[in-house]
């Protein structure tokens, strides 16, 4: 292939990479990113000799410039500094390909796309950057190779030296055309070098130490789901039962979550405690979350929740209490809620805390929250299953006033009709514990109501009494918000949870890829003693729109590109320095291992050899005598030359002897070169050596020698000889 | 004239790293951006930024790694011209061998070193495939006659990123004589008692039989007395009447004042010696041209200096013994006595312009470079 083209079209494919990696996160305008693809396919046919660039050197100045002001003006109007600066590395990028000349071009060409590749990392944290970066450092290799090696040819090249008195100059051009620079081989190699590049800046990556203070700031699309802000008007969630595009990641320890037939498990977000208008609200009245804080080394904190029966305190009582929970590591993507979620009744969680100076955000009903901005790796511990029935039958709703809980679970608004009312109390008619009237609520919701993503406007009715009554049909939330306001109804404390329910088993690594479509409302009921417990009113089976994944190519294909897609997040992204600390040491763990191991096979082998020592030292003195008889043999028995070689061998003394009759040829001069300038200074015996050049050219590089040609090139040598003689004479 | 290498040179030599490295332009700003990035990745926490940070970094190492495997396994030998004069650019061929059996490299540089530096000319190598030998030649010119010791290469090379300069020096030590500068000079009158005898130039047996001598290099072979050889057991050749009488000794004062000598013996360069010094050059400069002249008219030629006494001789090959001796006659003070002149033939003492220097002879021709 030729240097030049070959050249090209690596460059044009590195900056091609950065390119998509800029805006494949979105951030910049459609406009620019259609433009700016066509623009860099049209450079790719503008360059000297079909254009004279010379007087379009300008162009490049001008274009930068109005680019430069048309991007100022557009993020001072927008706040998007970042989308507009992407978009005027474009606008620079086009250009500089289209007036490309010199090497100095390809230079800024090559700095332009690797600052698109740095705003990639800030505008685009997918996994295609990922795939675009690799792009980038095979063909970005090639690419700075292949200029060097332009370059070098730039400079060197110009002139040759065939003369002592004067230089030649030679074409650029044909070198740079030459097919026997770069070959498959040489792009193979230099391919699997930068992929041990690429290794080796993964380890690098792996171990440079996260010291640093901010966060990371992907400026990404968040998803935004409604459902877990302050306050959710009934009939949101009903909207993302069929997005699955996935929000959590969550690695539970215990197995017999793990698989397509797994429980359900609940994972509960945001707890909401006041009902009005059609809409739950957390309150700045409802009880503040009580925790207790464990600090831990590197930048981590454990806060665990008061749970009723678990006293808080020791990190030795919590040992024991987080040993009995499940563990689940969670990454959250970005849903625009600072919500922490863990299944069921959460007992703790494992953050890094907030830098210095940044507040807590306000925890109200048991829930625990961190800002984040990205996404965002924690570790937590639930109780799965609840209390058992006897212990919850058991117990009584202290009355209203009575405890420190407090009243505010048992709120209802006023427009709560009386047929709610009346029909709460008719279904829990005879029930002898509260939790006798949640279990028969929860089951008559369960069994006399459909489950429907068919959402129909109540109008001025009020929404629970619509849906009781009238429609008799609903989703998630209307179960959950029926179930907590008939509960509070008939004297229960209850409270609605927004969250997610179940999730896609994947396979290939062992998580659970929690959808958007996962989004479910239940509700928690509080028994004296035992805490909050979760009842779900929605029919069973219903709630779970998108299953837990089937076993079909395209669904176990997609799990394994969320797979490469969570690796990416785990291990890139979310890469910090107690994933660094914990990596290093499992490391030093398994090298300490190894340790040992080397350590007994030395041992081993030295028993080993104290028993085989003399058979051993024998075999090997054997070995060695071999080796050096095999060697010396070879030595002793050259191989014979070939004909070939030696008639080649014979036409180079013959060329060698008959040329030194003649003149002393310099060392920069070659064979031909010397005939030449014998025969214009009319030296006798010129003509013979010209033709015994032939010759010999003929027979050291041209193949076969031939006993005529050997012939003849005797019969010359004798005649440069004689003329040699006359001359002298 | 070229000095020999000095006592720290040596050492120096002793002592060198195995590899250099220098940051070319495009380096420093590549180090330049690779803070600039590791700054930002650790003001933002931006994984990303680190990731393309630790590909920074392994271009580096790679670089370095690339480097070595291109510059490693390379065999490299320099070809001379045959003559090189002072103050004429000649061609030196370098060849260089890549020993590496599957392993092609790329972009290398070599440069001669004289005295552990290198020349100013460089040659640049492509590419050298595997088992290969690719050569050429870079041309440089000696301003001043002499010996002159290369001492080996250096192997360099910029690949593949253009990010670092690596180089590494090989020991490869060579001589290369460098003749005095030629100059075209009148021909002298020859003594007034030669006038009208042997109007011819030419080289022959005309003339009286004057005697036997010891055959040296560049005699004729006609010349030789093969009776005489046989009872002597060594070569020995007719010496006729005309070529006693063309024979010339050139006498070339290499004195200097003491102080000029004893800093070119210390290796210093003095400012005020460069005149003097030059002068000495140009001095024996005249001497080869005229040693040259005289040969090529078919004169014997007898060349003696303080420490220097080349006997009488004809032909190419004495004029090489001339212009060797000639190349490496070291300036001295007048303690050193001049060589014993041919006590027949012509005399031309040539000196240098400006040096005054005791004991020098009477002779037919005095010239003053």
């Amino acid at each position: 292939m030729r240097f030049a083209a070959t050249h090209k079209t690596t460059s044009y494919l590195a900056v091609a990479f950065a390119f998509l990696a800029m805006v494949g996160g979105g951030a910049v305008s459609p406009l620019l990113v259609l433009g700016g693809a066509l623009g860099l396919a049209l450079s790719w046919f503008i360059e000297p000799p079909r254009w004279n660039l010379d007087r379009f050197a300008w162009l490049f100045t001008v274009i930068a410039a109005l680019g430069l002001v048309y991007s100022a003006l557009l993020a001072v109007s927008t706040g998007d500094y970042l989308g507009h600066g992407g978009g005027f590395l474009i606008i620079l990028t086009v250009a500089r390909a289209s007036t490309r000349r010199a090497a100095r071009d390809w230079q800024q060409l090559y700095l332009l796309a690797f600052l698109m590749l740095v705003a990639g990392s800030v505008l685009n944290g997918e996994l295609g950057y990922a795939v675009c970066f690799f792009g980038f450092v095979v063909t970005g290799t090639w690419a700075l190779i292949l200029f060097h090696l332009r370059r070098e040819m730039e400079d060197n090249f110009l002139l040759r030296h065939a003369d002592p008195r004067a230089s030649q100059r030679v074409e650029i051009r044909r070198i740079l055309e030459s097919r026997r620079i770069v070959d498959r081989r040489f792009l193979l190699g230099t391919g699997l070098t930068s992929v041990g590049f690429f290794i080796v800046a993964v380890i690098f990556f792996l171990s440079i130490p996260r010291v640093g203070t901010g966060f990371f700031f992907r400026g990404q699309n968040s998803l935004h789901m409604v459902g877990f802000s302050d306050g959710v008007k009934l009939g949101g969630h009903g909207r993302l039962k069929t997005d699955s595009t996935i929000v959590m990641r969550v690695q539970v320890s215990a197995k017999e979550f793990h698989g397509r037939r797994a429980p359900y498990l609940y994972w509960r977000g945001v707890v909401f405690d006041h009902y009005g208008r059609g809409e739950w609200t957390r309150t700045r009245s409802a009880p503040s979350t009580p925790t207790w804080t464990e600090p831990l080394p590197g930048n981590r904190e454990r806060r665990y929740l008061r749970l009723p029966g678990i006293s808080v305190g020791s990190e030795a009582a919590m040992a024991v209490a987080r040993a009995n929970a499940v563990q689940q590591d969670v990454w959250l993507e970005p849903i625009g809620a600072d919500v922490l979620f863990a299944a069921s009744a959460p007992l703790a969680f494992e953050v890094a805390p907030p830098t210095a100076g940044g507040r807590r955000p306000l925890e109200k009903n048991d829930e625990i929250r961190l800002r984040h901005d990205g996404p965002v790796h924690y570790r937590a511990w639930s109780y799965i299953e609840p209390p058992a029935a006897e212990a919850l039958a058991a117990t009584w709703s202290a009355p209203p006033g009575s405890d420190a809980l407090g009243d505010p679970y048992r709120q209802l608004p006023p427009e709560i009709t009386a047929a709610t009312r009346a029909k709460a109390a008719e279904i829990v008619a005879g029930a002898t514990s509260d939790y006798a009237k949640a279990v028969k609520l929860r089951d008559w919701l369960q069994t006399q109501l459909r489950y429907s993503l068919d959402l129909r406007d109540p109008g001025g009715r009020e929404p629970i009494d619509y849906f009781l009554f009238e429609r008799q049909a609903g989703h998630c939330e209307y179960f959950a918000s029926a179930f907590a306001v008939m509960g509070r109804a008939v004297g229960l404390r209850t409270r609605s949870v927004n969250g997610f329910l179940g999730g896609e088993w994947n396979e290939y690594d062992g998580y659970i890829a929690v959808r958007a479509g996962d989004a479910h409302s239940w509700s928690e009921v509080y028994f004296e003693g035992q805490g909050w417990v979760t009842f779900d009113a929605t029919p069973p089976g219903e709630a779970d729109q998108l299953g837990r994944g089937s076993g079909a190519w395209t669904a176990k294909l997609r799990r394994w590109f969320d797979t490469l897609r969570f690796q990416w997040n785990k291990w890139v992204i979310d890469y910090d320095l107690t994933q660094q600390l914990s990596l290093f040491r499992s490391i030093g763990k398994k090298l300490s291992g190894g340790g040992r191991a080397v350590s007994s096979a030395g041992k081993a082998v030295t028993r080993f050899a104290k028993r085989w020592a003399a058979l051993g030292g024998a075999l090997a003195l054997l070995a060695a005598v071999a080796w050096y008889w095999r060697r010396t043999r070879g030595r002793r028995r050259p191989t014979a030359p070939t004909r070939a070689e030696r008639e080649r061998s014979e036409l180079a003394r013959l060329y060698e002897k008959a040329a030194r009759r003649l003149a002393q040829r310099p060392a920069a001069v070659t064979p031909r070169e010397l005939a030449r300038q014998l025969a214009e200074r009319g030296a006798p015996g010129a003509a013979a050596l010209e033709e015994l050049t032939e010759i010999y050219y003929a027979g050291q590089w041209g193949g076969a020698v031939g006993d005529d040609a050997l012939a003849r090139a005797r019969v010359l040598a004798a005649d440069i000889d004689a003329a040699a003689r006359a001359a002298r004479r | 004239m070229a000095r020999a290498p000095g006592a720290w040179a040596r050492v120096w030599r002793r002592l060198r790293p195995p590899r250099r490295l220098r940051f070319t332009r495009e380096g420093n700003w590549f180090v330049f951006l690779a803070l600039a990035i590791g700054l930002a990745a650790i003001n933002t926490g931006n994984n990303l930024l680190y990731l393309l940070l630790a590909w920074l970094l392994s271009f580096i190492i790679a670089s370095g790694v690339l480097s070595e495997l291109t510059m490693r396994g390379l065999r490299v030998t320099r070809r001379p011209a045959p003559e090189v004069w002072a103050g004429q650019p000649f061609l030196m061929e370098i060849a260089v061998e890549n020993g590496k059996a599957g392993l092609a490299s790329f972009s290398i540089e070599i440069e001669d070193l004289i005295d552990g530096r290198p020349l100013d000319k460089k040659c640049y190598f492509l590419k050298i495939p595997p088992g290969k030998t690719q050569r050429t030649s870079y041309r440089h010119t000696f301003s001043r006659r002499g010996r002159y010791r290369f001492d080996g290469f250096r192997i360099a090379t910029r690949f593949p990123f253009t990010l670092f300069r690596k180089s590494r020096d090989t020991d490869d030590g060579s001589e290369v004589i460098v003749y005095p500068r030629l100059t075209p000079v009148p021909r002298l009158a020859p003594r007034p008692r030669h006038l009208g005898v042997g109007a011819s130039d030419r080289l022959g047996r005309r003339g009286e039989f004057f005697g036997l001598r010891e055959w040296k290099d560049g005699d004729d072979r006609r010349a030789i007395h093969w009776r005489s050889t046989a009872r002597a057991g060594r070569l020995l050749v007719r010496e006729v009447h005309d070529e006693i009488e063309r024979r010339v000794t050139i006498i070339v004062d290499n004195a200097l004042p003491a102080p000029v000598v004893r800093a070119l013996d210390a290796g210093e360069r003095l400012r005020e010696d460069g005149p003097t010094l030059d002068a000495l050059e140009r001095a024996v400069s005249l001497a080869a041209s005229h040693a040259a002249a005289y040969l090529d008219a078919g004169w014997g030629v007898a060349v003696v200096g303080r420490g220097l006494t080349v006997p009488l001789g004809r032909g190419k090959g004495h004029l090489a013994r001339i212009l060797r001796e000639l190349a490496i006659l070291p300036a001295t003070t007048e303690a050193v006595a001049l060589g014993a002149a041919d006590a027949v033939g012509d005399r031309v003492l040539v000196v240098p312009a400006g040096v005054a220097a005791a004991g020098r002879p009477a002779a037919d021709h005095v010239l003053e470079a």
